[in-house]
């Protein structure tokens, strides 16, 4: 095992620099410990991102792909989906996710953490939305978050910026919800709807999930982690880690790593934080077996990988007489509708779903999904079905609240393994009881709001596939050592110098989009570590 | 869309480049009206060849299976032997067709004829209209909907 120069012991290594690594990072700076962060992939660059060519569509089906096994690159790991109807999607480099992800960014709810108080089902969170609330606002901050103050389904807020424009695709839909009396709200983004911090504003280019070029997307690479490197945090990039080590104290000692040249490597450490999101992390504490821990790292509840939760997907499309520009601004922010996502006593169901407005796709992909639904033909026909089709679409993403399974797992796969030999993730998922009686319900408030909003024709999608961005729950956070891995600053609660900060600590899905939650509990973490440096370990 | 058709016509012999001009143009015709050119005015193989090299040898392979006759037959015939490809082998035909609308959507003249800038997105971008937010009045009334 090759010990290079520049591997000298650190007091925090972090291990993936996606949105909590990132959080976690720049938020320890004030301790002037020795940061590390090792991250799997590379930097991307603005200029090589797809909207800079004329063939950006095509790109979003290639290296620019948010499904791993499509980009099929040497810093991905592939993804054995074999037994979900979802299928993991990601991105692995500086930013991680964010650095692909729609930037819709919606905070949990207060309920959503007390779930079964509310609705007696799965578990409420140690912590509360009250205690994140300052942690929420700090991430929105540095972040660069736009939306507008006043929504009555939150408890007071003020994002830093104005809202993103809601355009017609916005305004339309909005008159649809008026009309049936529901309720809808200017999406909060992470995208800078004014210059801020240094970063020019959104150009409203369209296709956010194939990385901004403009940078008005708040991916950490741009966010966070200049200000966490100027303040001393280094940031290893192409370097994969392949299992955490303990000492004979039973503590965490460091890490070993496979280097960009495929070397590898002991990183040691005093204290470890895991970022690497829930598929990512359980995968590595499964790998780091151990006489102490033959499950897996900090697994003594058995847990790790466990309790799996997605956002499962329903989509409603509606297709307008008028034309509404779909095909400009952010693709996933526009406006939103919480109208059913507090539990209702007289739905099938408990909790809910939020319903995501999606604005339209460029040219190929309209005529490939027009192709692929048999609403636009190849031939004669083409252009006149293509022409009513076009910037002619608002869609619904019901975005539904997934509660936890044990039986929804990821596990390690026995054979498939990530260009270093280390074993792939194996996901295992099925779709609720509870989900499906969620999505259908979604699919028929949908169709309604889509009528009332003047919408002619009217496409269901009962579940999307390549859909599985929300890696939710696998290394759950509790006071109980047996029925948690994590207790409520996310410390692990068999290996006390090990923390993960990710969003396999969540107890609960609730049912927004979760990069706002998963930064916000990062930053709380790391300030109860700050607060607690001196018995860290007790 | 350029008049000088296949600036790389060399690469085909002359049935395949004939049945090539006569594949696109039925999996896109010119519009009836007159409005939208047919795919055959694109520089399709010089896209293939600058965007899409790899998909080459299948293109070939696709001409390979055409003969004079299906580019000398009336449209009808050519869709109706192109739907027997698609059921054939329905892989390699959404190959074809991705390759080729890719092709067309990108030609400057075809985003303007379609309602949106020609070139890549950025760094021209996009005005967005900010939309009526006195809309949200009704919402507003309506009083809190969250738990604590």
């Amino acid at each position: 095992m090759d010990q290079a120069s520049n591997n000298d012991p650190v007091d925090v290594l972090i291990i993936g620099a996606g949105a909590s690594g990132a959080a976690v990072a720049w938020s320890l700076t004030d301790t002037r410990m020795r940061i590390l962060c090792l991250e799997q992939g590379d930097w991307t660059s603005s200029s090589d991102y797809p909207t800079n060519g004329k063939n950006w569509e095509a790109q979003q089906t290639g290296a620019y792909s948010i499904n791993p096994n499509v980009r099929g690159l040497d810093t991905d790991y592939p993804i054995n989906n074999d037994a979900s109807p979802i299928d993991v999607v990601n991105y692995n480099g500086v930013g991680g996710s964010t650095i692909l992800y729609a930037a819709h960014f919606p905070r949990l709810h207060p309920s959503d953490f007390k779930v079964k108080t509310h609705d007696g089902v799965a578990d409420d969170w140690p912590v509360d939305y009250e205690t994140l609330d300052p942690y929420f606002a700090e991430n929105d901050r540095m972040m660069g978050v736009s939306g507008l103050a006043g929504d009555p389904m939150y408890p007071p807020k003020q994002p830093p910026l104005p809202p993103l424009p809601i355009g017609l695709v916005g305004e339309t839909m909005a008159r649809g919800y008026d009309k049936l009396g529901w309720h809808w709200w200017p999406s909060d983004s992470a995208i800078i709807s004014q210059p801020y911090e240094g970063r020019d504003k959104c150009l409203n280019l369209g296709p956010c999930s194939s990385g901004c070029a403009q940078g008005g997307k708040s991916s950490t690479d741009i966010t966070y982690w200049p200000q966490a490197i100027r303040s001393g945090v280094e940031l290893r990039t192409r370097c994969r880690v392949r299992e955490i080590t303990l000492n004979d104290d039973g503590m965490a000692d460091g890490v070993i790593y496979y280097d960009k040249d495929g070397r590898e490597c002991f990183q040691k450490a005093e204290v470890v934080i895991m970022a690497c999101n829930g598929v990512g992390t359980p995968r590595i504490l499964l790998n780091s077996k151990s006489a102490q821990f033959p499950d897996g790292l900090a697994n003594s509840s058995g847990l790790v990988g466990k309790n799996l939760m997605f956002h499962p997907v329903s989509v409603v499309q509606g297709v307008f007489e008028e034309r509404l520009d779909s095909h400009k601004g952010p693709l996933g922010c526009c406006i939103l509708s919480k109208e059913f996502y507090e539990t209702g006593k007289d739905r099938d169901f408990v909790r809910g779903y939020n319903m995501q407005i999606v604005r339209g796709s460029g040219p190929l992909t309209t005529a490939m999904q027009g192709h692929a639904s048999g609403t636009i033909p190849w031939g004669p026909g083409h252009h006149e079905a293509f022409r009513k089709r076009f910037d002619h679409v608002a869609s619904i993403a019901n975005l539904c609240e997934d509660l936890p399974e044990e039986c929804n797992t990821v596990t390690l796969d026995p054979e498939l393994t990530d260009s270093n030999g280390i074993p792939a993730p194996k996901i295992t998922y099925r779709v609720s009881e509870n989900s499906r009686k969620m999505l259908a319900h979604g699919l028929a408030r949908g169709r309604e709001v889509m009528e009332a909003a003047g919408a002619t024709e009217i496409i269901e999608t009962e579940l999307v596939r390549p859909a599985g961005w929300h890696l939710l729950g696998t290394a759950r956070m509790g006071n109980d050592p047996k029925t948690s891995v994590v207790n409520a600053w996310g410390r692990s609660h068999d290996v006390k110098n090990l923390f993960i900060v990710d969003g396999s600590i969540f107890v609960t899905s609730g049912g927004v989009n979760p990069t706002s939650t998963i930064q916000a509990l990062a930053l709380y973490i790391a300030d109860t570590m700050k607060k607690n440096l001196a018995n860290l370990f007790d | 869309m350029t008049n000088d058709k296949f600036a790389t016509d060399h690469l085909l012999s002359s049935t395949q480049q004939k049945c090539l001009s006569a594949l696109l143009d039925t999996i896109m015709p010119a519009a009836e009206d007159g409005s939208m050119p047919s795919a055959g005015k694109m520089d399709f193989l010089g896209f293939i060849l600058a965007q899409a090299e790899n998909f080459m040898p299948a293109l070939v392979q696709i001409l390979d299976q055409l003969d004079e006759k299906f580019a000398n037959d009336p449209l009808a015939a050519r869709v109706a032997r192109l739907e027997d490809f698609a059921r054939a082998d329905k892989k390699a035909f959404n190959r074809l067709l991705v390759r080729v609308y890719d092709c067309y959507y990108q030609d400057d003249q075809v985003r303007v004829l379609i309602g949106i800038k020609p070139g890549p997105p950025f760094p021209q971008g996009n005005t967005v209209e900010p939309g009526d937010l006195s809309l949200l009045d009704a919402v507003v009334e309506r009083g809190q909907g969250y738990r604590r």
